[in-house]
């Protein structure tokens, strides 16, 4: 039933790997969006994306742990993600006051990109602390 | 909460990957009970108690 699972899992991100990739594609050939977080246009930054995506699978995939989830590690995992949580309010609110008080000029993309490595680097780092502490 | 993890499993001559092995938890988990860190839930208190050859839960975790 596990395996079955895996196998699903696996079938299901290959599967949105791709369907990235192929909006990439479609995004370019109907010349869809401009210059985007560095890349000549949204398109090739999906393709790019995608195929990081479909790198990081395989490599998982190949170099495949048998990672033991038991309640501990569920139990710092429910507490990372509180911190985490808490960490995305408490930000939020800094950047509301210092638009506030000087306006922020970011682009979306690059915000959202900046905010998605900040919360997984957040999580993280929550989540070794606490597996020293538990 | 205390236990006596450590006195038992070495009182039936186990190791920690054992023991880990027998109740279903990495040899991580079983490291942070021996040391008290962590307390386990009423399910993983049984299946150590029973791993350790022991009848009562009271026999190897200590309420304070």
């Amino acid at each position: 039933m596990k395996d079955e699972n895996s196998k699903k899992q696996i079938i299901w991100r290959y599967g949105f790997s791709l369907a990235v990739i192929t909006s990439g594609l479609l995004f370019n050939y109907f010349n869809i969006g401009k210059e985007f977080l560095g890349f000549a246009s949204v398109g090739i930054w999906l393709i790019y994306v995608g195929f990081i995506m479909i790198a990081v699978i395989t490599m998982q995939l190949l170099t495949k742990k048998k990672r033991k989830v038991d309640e501990r590690s569920e139990f710092i995992a429910a507490k990372a993600s509180r911190i985490t949580f808490m960490g995305i309010i408490i930000f939020a609110f800094m950047v509301m006051i210092i638009d506030g008080i000087k306006e922020i000029g970011v682009s979306y993309s690059y915000f959202i990109s900046y905010l998605l490595v900040g919360i997984v680097l957040l999580y993280l780092i929550s989540y070794k602390i606490l597996e020293k502490k538990y | 909460m205390k236990n006596k993890i450590r006195e038992l499993r070495k009182k039936i001559e186990i190791t920690q990957e054992e023991l880990a092995e027998r109740t279903d938890v990495t040899r991580q988990t079983i490291i942070s009970l021996e040391s008290g860190k962590y307390n386990p839930s009423l399910e993983l208190a049984w299946k150590i108690t029973k791993a350790l050859k022991k009848k009562d839960i009271k026999d190897v975790f200590i309420l304070k």
